[in-house]
């Protein structure tokens, strides 16, 4: 398909109409989704979808309007459309607030793979999951064994009125197993790895690196002996979350609170605004010295990683939390000027068919130096909780409460029984305030997430909060056991 | 594209496959939002697309393929690469002959042609109507105006054809006042009925009301829940009527059904031709759907199924598959619960000491059998004291079985749809007796 001069048209056309900036985004998206569900193969399945989504600028306003049809019709409708919507949010605007893109770049970015997926027969791809679905039967009581695996190839081509050419391949991979008990009136969950699978950017070595077959049964024995299992215990305690708990803790108490519209009001009315203010900028004591969270969107495997963003701004790597102390945001262009910043590319679109958003991108907590054992010196009464279960958090992202799906007591140090049912709950600053200790970089991963939702219409989006195993001070635990 | 366009193409793939079974479901939409805060528009958007999906099977073996472009020739090669998919599936006894349909007609009104062709212009109209109201009260607010239509055709070799094209029009939202917030929704099939100064008056009217929240302590409340609010938390419990659910053992019903889980006031239907939410009137299989009593009088009657849970269950087909290749089950897509008796001012004024609940937010599942959830109040939550409003409350979190909660409940005479972005349904406002709050906010 010849994109450039489908774009050169669409772009032709918004400017004629009176676009003052135009870009253009196509995108041609394979994906592949195969699951087992208790020796079945419930899904199979092959997507693709192709089309190209328009900003047009008019009087400092932005109208967007995307379509899959390719033809040159389709595309001056398409385009003619989006200068349209512009001209109406323009009507009803109260002050200009759009500009153009500082900058253009004409470039090309390929995620770095070291074997293509495609490379392995479909065969193996499903005989790997029926395998490690198996194994996760690991007694009678397991009532649903689960293997899947998500593959993912986007191709994205840009262009812009102020001579933006980019064309990115962005590569990304999923997997996981889970395995659910049921019996004495209850029922226990215990997912591998993290609490939805390994996803990241890169080929078939993100599959083996998840090691499904290794920790299936594992899991399912876990799964079995949590329903018999002592309840967690209510109260004050010290806690000790796996990684891709604390991946998650970053995720809701972090990276959405941070994100610029969010602070500014756009999101007021479906996922809510955030206590970050502006003001707060350079002042507010996020957390304790321990705690850095950076954005980075080069980071190797990051399921945001790509060289650009979806207003083609060029990625890179900010501060947002230094130190404990709250340094910056996620931005777009627009958001960023309001505060005297630029963008620190962080907008995305689910794809073709959806405007281009502040998203959540690679928002990482830098590791510590402390080794994963190390975190349980000097916790004489605490509990360690490994994988999700459940997540929420009020509509400033303030009050959380979240349940993992695993615990263990730990005692003087040491790892303990194993307890169900799980759960703290907190405010966010204090909360993390109380981190005193970070593993190291030996147990630091990119966890990724494929399916994070925001903005109306919602989208979902893909991100990774790489993270290690961290400690928590006096926290409120057993919430919604008690 | 037209209904008969796109039963061209799922016949002509139907009839061109070499599977032993084949199912083609051909979808378009156009789809547009305006969405504005602080008297801009930050996301005006609209969006069009035709997409094709085939699933086939061979000898108990079932691969999905699906495109964007339902060219003759790419659609050829999508029934190739859905073949091909297959082969590499086990086979699985299980998998049903697919339905052969039946008539399905659709609910009156369900497409509007205003609402189909609303443009920009108009939308942004009802949007400034709104920014205006909020900009009277020096508020700010942000929300949206949304219009769509698309159409659904499913075709398939055991001779099932039904289409359905239906409309949607919404508005939502958010008025922020310097301590209080407050919000107001209206979901309609057509376009004309949406007023956005009265919308916008709602909303400015409760984060007025709801203006120097006072902290209250968490604990046990009884509690009035607007249909916002109360729609919001049932969504957590429709799994739990799916034959997947019901079958794995995790649904809160699994133990057996026509035994009594709820107060005697609880009826709820799942039922696609209700008026205040039309919807189609065939599953993604293409079977009709049944309008399925789910709970009779407190008695859960009734689960949902699809042609694989109705073929392992030995149970009807009730007709709510979701489109294949499908992990989750069949599901109750077009809730119903009854009304009561009493106008939502009775429930207020028969509540001695209570809060009333605007909304929700954040609502997960903390416990699946015990059906336990959490979450938090937002945008205008008030205080009841000897059954009237004594001002507005900040913010509680929630930790609440909903099984419990409808073990005691009373609901209002006034039904509303409502719907979050986990769906839809039409509910009314419910009393509900004990509700347990475990944490506050500040705000």
């Amino acid at each position: 398909m010849e994109f450039e001069a489908l774009g050169r048209r669409a772009l032709d056309t918004a400017s004629a109409r009176g676009a003052h900036y135009a870009d253009i985004r196509f995108e041609n998206v394979h994906g592949e989704r195969i699951e087992v569900r208790n020796g079945v193969v419930a899904s199979l399945a092959d997507g693709q979808s192709c089309g190209y989504g328009i900003r047009a600028l008019v009087d400092g306003a932005w109208g967007f309007a995307a379509s899959s049809d390719l033809t040159d019709a389709g595309i001056d409708r398409t385009s003619a459309r989006a200068v349209a919507i512009a001209r109406a949010s323009a009507a009803m605007a109260r002050e200009r607030f759009g500009e153009a893109p500082p900058h253009a770049y004409v470039d090309r970015y390929e995620t770095p793979i070291v074997r293509d997926p495609r490379e392995v027969p479909l065969g193996e791809r499903v005989a790997l999951l029926l395998e490690a679905e198996k194994l996760v039967h690991a007694g009678e009581r397991i009532a649903v064994g689960r293997a899947w695996l998500d593959l993912w190839r986007t191709e994205k081509f840009f262009y812009s009125t102020i001579g933006s050419a980019i064309e990115q391949t962005i590569v990304q991979t999923g997997s996981g197993v889970q395995a659910m008990a049921v019996g004495d009136g209850d029922v226990q969950t215990r997912t591998f790895p993290g609490d939805i699978g390994l996803y990241k950017s890169g080929g078939w070595e993100i599959v083996e690196e998840a090691a499904l077959t290794k920790n299936a049964q594992r899991i399912g024995e876990e799964a079995t002996a949590l329903l018999t299992a002592p309840q967690c215990p209510s109260g004050t305690f010290d806690i000790i979350l796996g990684g891709s708990q604390v991946s998650l803790q970053i995720h809701e108490s972090c990276g959405h609170p941070a994100e610029l519209d969010r602070v500014m009001g756009w999101e007021a009315n479906f996922s809510g605004t955030s206590f970050l203010e502006v003001s707060q900028l350079d002042k507010l004591r996020y957390g304790s010295p321990a705690v850095t969270i950076l954005v980075d969107n080069n980071l190797p495997s990051g399921m945001a990683t790509c060289g650009y963003d979806d207003e083609g701004t060029k990625s890179g790597r900010s501060d947002i939390v230094r130190d404990g102390v709250l340094r910056g945001y996620e931005m777009s262009n627009d958001t960023a000027r309001a505060i005297g910043r630029t963008s620190n590319a962080c907008v995305r679109a689910q794809s073709w068919e959806f405007v281009p958003m502040i998203r959540m991108c690679n928002l990482n907590l830098l590791p510590g130096d402390v080794p994963f054992d190390g975190l349980f010196d000097g916790v004489r009464d605490g509990i360690y909780m490994e994988g999700n279960r459940s997540w929420s958090i009020d509509d400033r992202r303030l009050n959380f409460q979240f349940g993992c799906q695993i615990g263990w007591e730990v005692k003087n140090g040491k790892r303990g029984r194993m307890l169900k049912n799980p759960t703290y709950a907190g405010v966010t600053p204090q909360f993390w305030n109380g981190c005193d200790a970070i593993a190291d970089v030996a147990s630091w991963n990119a966890w990724g997430t494929p399916n994070c939702g925001k903005g109306e219409p919602m989208q979902s989006g893909r991100t990774t909060q790489a993270a290690s195993p961290a400690r928590f001070r006096q926290v409120s635990v057993g919430v919604g056991y008690k | 594209m037209k209904s008969e366009q796109r039963e061209a193409i799922a016949q002509r793939a139907v009839e061109r496959s070499r599977a032993d079974q084949t199912e083609v479901r051909v979808s378009c939409s156009d789809e547009s939002l305006t969405r504005f805060t602080h008297g801009i528009s930050n996301q005006n958007v609209a969006a069009d697309d035709v997409t094709i999906s085939i699933r086939t099977i061979i000898n108990g073996r079932t691969g999905v393929a699906s495109s964007n472009d339902t060219g003759d020739a790419a659609v050829d090669a999508l029934l190739a690469q859905a073949l091909d998919m297959a082969s590499f599936a086990p086979s699985n006894p299980l998998v049903p002959n697919l339905p052969a349909g039946g008539p399905a007609q659709a609910p009156a009104g369900c497409y509007v042609e205003a609402t189909a062709t609303c443009d920009p212009a108009s939308r942004a109209t009802i949007a400034d109507a709104i920014l205006t109201r909020a900009e009277r009260e020096h508020y700010w607010c942000a929300g949206y105006v949304s219009t769509s239509s698309g159409g659904t055709t499913i075709a398939n070799s055991s001779g099932a054809l039904a289409s359905f094209d239906g409309t949607d029009a919404q508005v939502n939202v958010k008025a922020t006042a310097p301590d209080s917030t407050g919000f107001a929704e209206h979901y309609t099939v057509d376009v004309r009925e949406l007023n956005g100064s009265d919308v916008g008056a709602r909303a400015v009217e409760l984060a007025r009301a709801s203006a120097n929240p006072r902290a209250v302590e968490p604990g046990q409340w009884t509690v009035i829940l607007e249909p916002p609010a109360f729609g919001e938390f049932l969504i957590y419990l429709l799994a739990h009527f799916s034959a997947q659910n019901f079958s794995d053992g995790s649904s809160f019903c699994s133990d057996g059904l026509d035994r009594t889980y709820f107060d005697e006031r609880v009826t709820i239907t799942d039922d696609y031709s209700h008026p205040l939410a039309p919807a189609m009137p065939f599953d993604y299989e293409g079977q009709p759907k049944s309008k399925v009593t789910l709970v009779e009088a407190g008695v859960v009657r009734n689960i949902v199924t699809d042609s694989y849970y109705a073929k392992k269950l030995d149970r009807p087909d009730t007709g709510h598959a979701l489109p294949a290749p499908n992990a989750y089950g069949p599901q109750a897509l077009n809730v119903v619960v009854a009304p009561g008796t009493q106008s939502t001012q009775d429930l207020i004024a028969s509540t001695k000491r209570g809060l009333l609940i605007s909304r929700f937010w954040y609502i997960r599942t903390v416990d699946q059998k015990r059906a336990i959830v959490t979450g938090m109040t937002r945008d205008g939550t008030f205080l009841i004291e000897n059954g009237k409003i004594a001002g507005g409350v900040r913010n509680l979190r929630f930790n609440q079985s909903i099984v419990e909660a409808l073990g005691s409940v009373n609901f209002s005479n006034e039904q509303r749809r409502t719907g979050s972005y986990s769906g839809s349904l039409v509910v009314p406002t419910a009393k509900v007796e004990r509700f347990t709050f475990t944490s506050t906010t500040d705000f």
